[in-house]
């Protein structure tokens, strides 16, 4: 028994200690789930002879947790704004040396002035920015109102569906009645519940999953959510049946970034990789595969496929920020939502 | 000389259950007492709060439908599975049936829940062959509500109750029933006096086997239900992301689990003292005829 442990053994360190030529550096990425075209993250593997891993989550309460909870030797990572400053607050994030991120000027200064969820980017560098809107069937949805209001038409109940996210809801109905979408006022959030009532009465379900596919298939006439959560799911000839419209009151942005962990291994190719992104060329490519405004200004000269929508579409939109201890507030409303009639 | 290899051989399964089931639990049950982290987590510091905010109609309302569901889910299942169990027993192709009840789970639980969207979508084969032939003019909203997610339950467990109650009735003596209606036993009075109680262990097992698991349903609701067809499993997975309310996720999780074992402590009990009941007086009757 001894004899054959130390076989074992003996395997394995000639396995490990001769098992590989000279080593390449690693990045390891842990990204939401295709957010990035591959062929971008091999390019830069190439460019720059590093073996990227690139691991990727749905959700970023799941990215929070895995971190959390001890995880996982992870360089660079893309949260949302709102866990920016939750993190900023835990102490997780490495501050960020813009000298060594020379692309940071080809961001767009407006942009850059309202991010309250970490003002000055000091930690972290914006990636890609969107909104939830309606995308509609043109061929089936008549009514011409292009306000979060279309929600209250009750003709095409049973064929709609609002995203099972309490904050993206909650936001539109906020902004519905000229509000904030980060209010904290209790009075408001009351008020915004009777609307979200109101919506509920015309929708088939909640859904942040499949609502794409579901409108890809007709099932649905008209769903809330990202943009491209429905037109990847539609090919060239079904899009233009498709109309994608932010309502006219607006609702919450989001805002991803690149953050550099304060416990990363390989700060230096972190910084290499949000340097590579904000490449004018490489930017374009990305938010071509995906549509969505570019935050990138000389990027802008360089893409080739129209977005669902520009940044100055979003005029009377606002970013979302961490709501702290009130998120408690969002969750009891949400609550007598899921259960009221 | 006679070894006891006994603790040998539930090592495996000691080890297994005390890493997957009871460490696990414990820490549920710990972390229910303890207080949130603000950003998710939990502070160990000692508190009641999640098991305070358990006194809210909005879980109390959950509960009551998570109850309704289930139970109208078991009672059709089992009700179902036990004639379907007979047949196969009885047939000549058992084998052949045993199978086809099998099938199913060589495909993925998810992809044939997929699978009913597409049967009773808007857009379905269902609705497109009512459409196609007139039987109605508009669609029939078949998915996205409480009736869909009970359909979907039992199709998804009911195989859990037919293996248990098959395994049962295969080993029923049949002469039994024939000497029944030999002593003038209607067809249905022969079934319900003799071959009922004799299959109680079965029942009870598929009883256990298909309400337990619709008890703690998350994706059948998640992906077929609509905006009232909340159960447990979807507010404990909300309140362990989208809230970070860690403790109150542990204390909903071991309300659903104290509910459970409770139901079906009770529910053997009750099986065993009817069993027992049942035993006593055929001993009692028994005796009777000897005496006389």
């Amino acid at each position: 028994m001894k004899r054959l442990l130390c076989a074992a053994a003996a395997a394995l360190f000639l396995v490990t200690g001769f098992g590989c030529g000279p080593q390449k550096p690693k990045l390891y990425i842990y990204n939401w789930t295709y957010y990035i075209p591959d062929e971008v993250v091999k390019e830069f593997g190439k460019r720059y002879g590093v073996k990227v891993y690139y691991d990727m989550y749905s959700s970023n309460e799941e990215m929070y947790a895995k971190l959390k909870s001890g995880g996982a030797g992870y360089d660079l990572v893309f949260p949302s704004g709102d866990f920016v400053s939750i993190m900023i607050k835990e102490g997780m994030l490495e501050e960020i040396d813009k000298s060594r991120v020379p692309n940071y000027g080809n961001l767009d200064t407006t942009v850059l002035s309202k991010l309250l969820f970490d003002p000055g980017s000091r930690y972290s560098v914006p990636y890609a920015m969107g909104t939830a809107g309606i995308s509609i069937d043109k061929r089936k949805i008549a009514d011409t109102t292009r306000s979060w209001r279309i929600l209250d038409n009750s003709d095409y109940k049973g064929r709609v569906t609002l995203l099972d996210d309490m904050r993206e809801v909650l936001g539109a109905a906020l902004k519905t009645l000229g509000y904030s979408v980060n209010s904290k006022d209790t009075a408001q959030l009351e008020k915004a519940k009777q609307v979200v009532m109101g919506w509920k009465k015309n929708i088939v379900k909640f859904d942040s999953e499949a609502f794409g596919k579901g409108f890809a298939a007709g099932e649905f006439w008209m769903v809330h959510g990202y943009a491209e959560n429905v037109f990847l799911e539609l090919d060239e000839k079904a899009q233009e049946n498709v109309e994608f419209f932010i309502p006219d009151e607006g609702g919450p942005i989001y805002m991803d970034n690149m953050v550099i962990l304060k416990n990363a291994r390989n700060k230096d190719l972190a910084y290499q990789f949000i340097n590579y992104i904000h490449e004018p060329e490489v930017y374009a490519r990305i938010m071509d595969f995906f549509q969505l405004p570019s935050v990138n200004v000389p990027a802008r000269k360089h893409m080739t496929v129209e977005p669902h929508y520009q940044i100055e579409d979003l005029a009377t939109s606002e970013f979302k920020e961490d709501l702290g201890e009130h998120i408690e507030l969002y969750n009891k409303i949400w609550q007598e939502i899921m259960v009221g009639k | 000389m006679k070894k006891n290899y006994g603790p040998f051989y539930v090592a495996p399964v000691t080890v297994w259950l005390a890493c997957f089931f009871v460490i696990p639990i414990s820490i549920i049950v710990y972390y229910s007492f303890l207080t949130k982290g603000i950003n998710g987590g939990v502070i160990h510091k000692l508190s009641l709060d999640a098991f305070r905010a358990l006194y809210n109609p909005t879980i109390f309302q959950i509960t009551i439908n998570t109850f309704q569901v289930a139970i109208l889910a078991t009672v059709i299942m089992v009700s179902f599975a036990i004639p379907a169990s007979y047949f196969m027993a009885r047939s000549r192709f058992k084998n052949f049936f045993l199978l086809l009840v099998i099938i199913p789970f060589w495909t993925n639980f998810l992809i044939r829940i997929y699978a009913w969207m597409a049967i009773l979508g808007n857009n379905g084969i269902f609705n497109n062959i009512l459409l196609s032939t007139g039987i109605i003019n508009n669609h029939i909203q078949f998915l996205y509500n409480t009736n869909a997610v009970i359909l979907v339950t039992i199709y998804t467990y009911l195989p859990f109750a037919i293996l248990p109650l098959y395994s049962t009735i295969e080993k029923f003596d049949f002469s039994l029933l024939e000497a029944a209606r030999d002593l003038g036993a209607t067809k249905w009075k022969a079934m319900a006096s003799i071959l009922l109680p004799n299959i109680r262990g079965g029942i009870t097992t598929a009883v256990l086997f298909t309400f337990i698991p619709a008890f703690g349903s998350y994706a059948i609701p998640q992906i077929i239900g609509g905006t009232n067809s909340y159960m447990l499993g979807n507010v404990i997975a909300r309140e362990l992301t989208v809230t970070r309310n860690w403790p109150l996720a542990s204390s909903i999780s071991m309300v659903l689990t104290v509910f459970t074992t409770l139901g079906v402590l009770l529910f053997m009990r009750f099986n065993r003292s009817a069993t027992e009941s049942a035993r006593g007086q055929k001993q009692k009757t028994v005796a009777a005829g000897a005496k006389a």
